[in-house]
């Protein structure tokens, strides 16, 4: 119970700063991806009129997203977005899953995953606002309804970040702490596997649709 | 006049102990009375399914009681206890444990007693339904008492950790704010939760067929609700579990009792707002089964949103507890 | 144990930040919670207009959180800046 929260840590001096690594997260997370990949590479091996299990569990999720991405951002963007969105769907579900398996650990549980992916949308949202609707309109929205609410407008747009990158990384941190203590409490009898299934598989599958669905949201505010 | 240490630890544990009981009675007692409100209209509309909703009034009666009753054991508890080897941390703990609970019985309370009193209204209409109107109602009042659970945990573990070990000047603020966090977090999911699993029994009365989607859509607008008191939850158990460094200062005990203030109040709004999202969901997917897919996201989206405010609160404690 | 003007000031800062924000949320909370509600509602009423609904419902939340986000100001000027 008192390393709650702790990770292995690899620090490295650089410039009078300390890069850390925190080592368990970037294994996972390489892991995760490892995964995929293979889930991928058996998807498309084969590519048979009729699919296979696998494949068809492959076509699911791509058809899926890109329908959900295209009733957001139109025909155009979803072509070019949607492998994008998949992808960061299939990867969020994977990660909230992860630690269920004994040993592994959600790499989402990390405060840093999150935020580089809520980063990430962020980015890709301003930057196709700028390029759709110029950079005159773009930079006139931040003073609407008046010029004086730009700094609000601003810290606005800065706290969708910290809320959607907060939202996953508390649900999975908290779930995995509450797996932790009541597990410690009842002795492991009977509690973990119903915890499990509810933090790691429910909670786990909603907050990764939450989190690609609210990517594709705030990228439409900025398109349309 | 010199006071012991037993006697302020005696002091803390009945008063802990009368606002566990005062505050956990208040929402048990208005879900229980609503319930009983609705079984007489609904009797009075449908005389001839009198007993149905008799026996159904009773059951959902008794599952909202269960916030009171998890009341009723704490305040017990903290009657009886041994208080010959108190300490002075022992104080904050009584206090903390009957605030948690007490708080944290009133959403669950009031919450249970609308899924039960519109299960009563839903069998003047629909006879035939009962069956599937009880199950409907016992899955949402069951899910509804989450966060009272949650309550109830923390206030076994702050009763059963030994505290003792800890330097007594920020740890006091912690536990107390851990109390909070746990107890004031679990009003707002409840009620939401509450309102949720109401519309969820009314529409299946009304239109029996869509009852599994609503049932299964009221699941998942439930689960979302509960967050924010999973977040009062997580900032509980890390106040409850981190070592904090003694200091003789007042400011770091003030920044952990804001932490647990902080995050309990602020996801009652959230918690309330999700619930009257998903309830709308809820209602119109029994008059609209076809949109399931449209509701099912735009819910989703709506909650999550709604949801951000409170996420601003778990970010605030967080750089209360760690930044501070 | 002598306490401090300058103490209790940061005390006090710490507890304003908690209350703050944590009062601060309950308002917007509730009021995004009813926007989504009737937006929910009106995607029952009219599934084809899904996408407009969602988006008016998403810049009217956006708009009712803004006292959520000054209520997040506050608390971290008081937690940063003041003390």
């Amino acid at each position: 119970m008192e390393n709650l929260g702790s990770v292995h840590q690899l620090i490295v001096p650089l410039f009078g700063h300390n890069m850390v690594f925190n080592l368990e997260v970037i294994v996972m997370t390489w892991l995760v991806i490892f995964f995929l990949l293979f889930f991928g590479y058996l998807a498309a091996r084969r590519k048979a009129r009729l699919p296979e299990p696998i494949q068809a569990t492959g076509e699911l999720f791509i058809s899926q997203l890109y329908s959900l991405t295209e009733d957001a951002l139109g025909e155009d963007l979803a072509k070019r977005y949607s492998p994008m969105i998949c992808g960061l769907f299939m990867f969020l579900l994977l990660s909230n899953w992860f630690g269920i398996f004994p040993l592994f650990e959600e790499p989402t549980k990390d405060l840093n995953t999150p935020l580089s992916l809520g980063l990430m949308g962020f980015f890709i949202a301003h930057y196709l606002g700028v390029k759709t609707k110029g950079i005159k309109k773009y930079t006139k929205a931040y003073f609407e309804p008046i010029f004086i609410m730009m700094p609000l407008n601003l810290i606005g747009e800065l706290a969708k970040v910290v809320s959607i990158s907060f939202r996953l990384f508390g649900n999975i941190m908290g779930g995995a702490i509450i797996i932790l203590v009541v597990s410690h409490l009842t002795y492991s009898i009977l509690f973990p596997p119903v915890l499990n299934a509810f933090f790691g598989l429910f909670v786990g599958t909603i907050q990764a649709f939450v989190f690609t669905m609210l990517t594709v949201v705030y990228i439409s505010v900025q398109v349309k | 006049m010199e006071i012991d240490i037993q006697t302020w630890a005696k002091v803390a544990a009945y008063t802990g102990a009368g606002i566990a009981m005062g505050c956990g009675a208040v929402g048990a007692a208005i879900g229980e009375g609503y319930t009983a409100a609705q079984a007489n209209f609904a009797i009075s509309r449908n005389p001839e399914a009198s007993g149905d909703i008799f026996k159904s009034m009773l059951v959902g009666q008794a599952i909202a009681e269960s916030a009171s009753i998890f009341a009723l054991v704490i305040a017990m508890i903290l009657l009886f206890s041994n208080f010959s080897g108190a300490t002075t941390i022992a104080i904050s703990t009584f206090l903390a444990a009957g605030l948690c609970m007490g708080l944290g019985a009133i959403g669950s309370g009031v919450g249970s007693g609308f899924p039960a009193g519109a299960a009563c209204v839903g069998m003047a209409r629909q006879p035939a339904m009962s069956g599937r109107l009880t199950t409907n109602m016992l899955i949402g009042s069951a899910v509804c008492q989450t966060p009272a659970i949650f309550a109830l945990v923390t206030s076994f573990i702050l009763l059963f950790t030994n505290f003792s070990d800890r330097p007594l000047s920020p740890t006091w603020a912690a536990i107390i704010g851990a109390g909070l966090a746990s107890g004031l977090g679990a009003v707002g999911s409840g009620l939401g939760g509450g309102l949720v699993a109401e519309t969820s029994c009314e529409g299946s009365a009304r239109h029996p067929d869509t009852a599994p989607a609503s049932t299964n859509l009221m699941l998942l607008g439930q689960a979302v609700t509960q967050t924010t008191a999973i977040y009062g939850l997580l900032i509980s158990f890390i106040l409850m579990f981190k070592q904090f460094p003694a200091s003789d200062s007042l400011a770091p005990a003030m920044a952990l009792l804001s932490a647990g203030l902080c995050m309990g109040i602020g996801a009652i709004g959230p918690g309330i707002g999700e619930g009257f999202t998903a309830r709308s969901a809820v209602q119109y997917i029994s008059r609209n089964p076809r949109a399931v897919a449209e509701l099912t996201r735009t819910m989703l989206v709506g909650q999550a949103v709604a949801e951000s405010t409170g996420i601003y609160a778990l970010v605030i404690s967080l750089v209360l507890i760690f930044v501070i | 144990m002598a306490i401090e003007g300058a103490e209790i000031i940061k005390a006090a800062s710490f507890l304003g930040a908690g209350l703050a924000m944590g009062l601060g949320a309950i308002g917007p909370g509730i009021g995004e919670g009813m926007a989504a509600a009737k937006a929910c509602e009106a995607i029952g009423k009219n599934p084809n207009e899904a996408g407009l609904l969602t988006r008016t419902m998403l810049v009217g939340q956006a708009v009712s959180e803004s006292t959520g986000i000054y209520s997040l100001v506050i608390a971290l000027l008081l937690l940063f800046v003041v003390s």
